[in-house]
C-alpha cells in the first residue's frame, strides 16, 4: 500500500489522480495534457543516473510517476549541495519556459522508480503554443526558485541533525514507501558535509527510534517525530509546493 | 526616442527595441535607491519591479529568528522582482539596497500585462532569469563550502561588474547580514583584504585597488557566475 506522502496530499481535491500520475500533468487542462501524454514516453529512473548536467544541453525533461530526482550545485564538477528535489509533484527541465536549452543544475536520480519522459524540443514547442502550460511550469519553478532561496540560507544557519532529518522527510515525501537505499557519503554530497557528519547524525536519529538505518537502507519509523526533529526549512518548502 | 542615457546604465532597458521603448518610457519612475532601502519585504505582495542604474541590491532569505543569508546580487544587468512575471505575487526574499545609487522602477502589473502581450523583449527577461537561478545555485554552495574570505571576494568582484568604478558605498552591517555572519567578521574579512592591498576600506565605502588580485583571492564561484550572465546577457552597451 502507497503512504499517504505530502506530495500527494498536495493534489487538487477536484479530480482523483491515479496512481502514477504525476501532478503537474494532472493538473493541465484535459487538451493540454493529452498533447503532452502523446508526446511522451515512459522510462525507468536508475538509482544515481545522471539526467543531466550543470551547463550542458538539457536534452529531455522527465515528469517522475514514483522515483525522485535530486538538483545539485557543483563545484569544480563535482555535486556538492542538494538545492532542490523533484518528485511526482513536479518536473525536471521547468527552466525551459525561459526560452534557455541548457540546465543550470546536475540532476541525479535519487530514488529510483519510473518517469514520463518528453524531448526538450518537444516541450519547448508546446510551451509555445500554451498559454495554460507556461503558466503551470512557471509557477512550478517560481516554487523551484523558493526552494532554492532557501537552501542558501539552511545551509548557513541549521545544524547537520535538523538538515538530515529535513531531508529525509523530503525523501519520504516522495519515495512511495516507507524505505529508501541511500549511502552515507551519497548523503554526506547532497548536504555538503563531511560523511563522518552524516554517520553521526543518522545515529542520533536511529537512537531516538526515529529511523531504521542499515547497510544503506533507511526506513521511516515515526513520521511526526522526523518532523519535530527537522528544521524549520521542511515546513516553508512544503508550503510553498502547496501554492504552486 | 531611445533610452536616455541615464536609463541605458541598465542594460535590460538599453536592450528595448523602440516600439516597446515608447511603450515603456512613461511607465519608467526614476528612483533614488539609498542605501539599506528594503525593497521587498519577503511575503508581501509586490507592487513594483526596479532596475538598478547605480545601485546595487542584495536578495537576501530571511530566518525566523531575522538571521539573513545571501541569495543574490543585482545590479545594472538585471531586474529585482522577477517573481512578478514568474507566477508567484510575493517573493521569498528581501531586496535590500547594499551600494547606493539610483535606479528606475516601473509598476508590476504593467510588466505583467507587457507579459500577456508576449513582447519579444521579454525573452531578455526570462534569460535574465535563468542567469540568477545560476547566480543563486552558486551562491548556495559556495555558502556551504568557501571561506568567508572567499565570498567577500567573489561579492566584491560582482559588485565591481555592476558599477561603473571601483567605489561602492556600503557598510559592514549590511554585509554582515549579506554573508550571515557577525560584524566582527567581516571587519576582520575587510582588514585581512586592505592588508593584502586589494582594497581601501573607509567607513561607508570600499574602494577596489587591486581587482587581478580579488580575481586570484576568490573562489571559482566568481567564475562561474560571470560566465554564465555573459553567455546569457551579452553587453548591448559599451562600457
Amino acid at each position: 500500500m502507497r503512504c499517504h506522502t505530502d506530495a500527494r496530499s498536495v493534489c487538487l481535491q477536484t479530480c482523483i489522480v491515479p496512481d502514477h500520475q504525476n501532478l503537474l500533468i494532472a493538473a493541465l487542462p484535459l487538451r493540454e495534457r493529452k498533447a503532452l501524454l502523446a508526446a511522451c514516453e515512459t522510462v525507468p529512473l536508475k538509482l544515481g543516473e545522471v539526467l543531466c548536467e550543470a551547463a550542458s544541453t538539457l536534452r529531455h525533461a522527465y515528469f517522475p510517476q514514483d522515483g525522485f530526482i535530486s538538483l545539485v550545485a557543483t563545484l569544480d564538477g563535482r555535486p556538492s549541495l542538494e538545492v532542490g528535489m523533484v518528485g511526482v509533484e513536479g518536473m525536471l527541465g521547468a527552466t525551459l519556459v525561459l526560452g534557455v536549452r541548457t540546465a543550470p543544475l546536475h540532476a541525479l536520480v535519487q530514488g529510483a522508480g519510473h518517469a514520463h519522459r518528453m524531448a526538450a524540443a518537444a516541450l519547448r514547442d508546446q510551451l509555445d503554443h500554451s498559454v495554460a502550460l507556461r503558466t503551470l511550469v512557471g509557477g512550478y519553478l517560481h516554487a523551484g526558485m523558493e526552494q532554492l532561496a532557501l537552501a542558501s540560507a539552511c545551509t548557513r544557519f541549521h545544524n547537520i541533525g535538523p538538515r538530515l532529518a529535513r531531508w529525509l522527510l523530503m525523501s519520504h515525501d516522495r519515495c512511495g514507501g516507507d524505505s529508501f537505499h541511500l549511502t552515507q557519503e551519497f548523503i554526506a554530497y547532497m548536504l555538503g558535509v563531511r560523511r563522518v557528519g552524516v554517520t553521526q547524525a543518522a545515529e542520533a536519529l536511529q537512537r531516538q527510534g526515529l529511523i531504521a538505518y542499515r547497510r544503506g537502507e533507511i526506513k521511516v519509523l515515526d513520521r511526526a517525530g522526523l518532523e519535530a526533529a527537522a528544521c524549520s526549512c521542511y515546513e516553508v518548502n512544503r508550503r510553498a509546493s502547496q501554492r504552486a | 526616442m531611445s533610452p536616455t542615457s541615464e536609463v541605458r546604465k541598465n542594460q535590460l532597458l538599453a536592450a528595448l527595441p523602440p516600439d516597446v521603448w515608447r511603450r515603456w518610457e512613461p511607465a519608467l519612475e526614476e528612483v533614488d535607491m539609498p542605501l539599506g532601502q528594503v525593497l521587498y519585504e519577503s511575503g508581501v505582495a509586490m507592487t513594483h519591479v526596479y532596475f538598478p542604474a547605480t545601485s546595487i541590491v542584495s536578495l537576501l532569505y530571511v530566518m525566523e529568528d531575522g538571521a539573513s543569508a545571501e541569495i543574490a546580487v543585482v545590479g545594472n544587468e538585471g531586474i529585482v522582482g522577477v517573481s512578478l512575471f514568474m507566477g508567484g505575487e510575493t517573493t521569498p526574499s528581501r531586496s535590500v539596497v547594499q551600494s547606493a545609487g539610483h535606479g528606475h522602477r516601473m509598476r508590476g502589473q504593467f510588466l505583467k500585462d507587457e507579459f500577456s502581450r508576449s513582447s519579444p523583449v521579454l525573452h531578455l527577461l526570462l534569460r535574465y532569469t535563468q542567469a540568477l537561478i545560476t547566480q543563486m545555485a552558486q551562491t548556495a554552495v559556495c555558502n556551504r563550502h568557501h571561506s568567508l574570505d572567499k565570498q567577500l571576494c567573489r561579492w566584491l568582484l560582482l559588485s565591481l561588474d555592476r558599477l561603473e568604478g571601483p567605489e561602492l558605498s556600503m557598510t559592514q552591517e549590511l554585509i554582515a547580514n549579506m554573508l550571515g555572519v557577525r560584524r566582527e567578521g567581516v571587519t576582520e574579512a575587510a582588514s585581512e583584504l586592505q592588508r593584502a592591498g586589494l582594497i581601501r576600506y573607509r567607513r561607508g565605502h570600499i574602494t577596489v585597488l587591486d581587482r587581478a588580485g580579488l580575481e586570484e583571492r576568490t573562489c571559482e564561484c566568481y567564475a562561474v557566475v560571470k560566465k554564465e550572465y555573459d553567455r546569457l546577457l551579452p553587453l548591448t552597451t559599451a562600457r
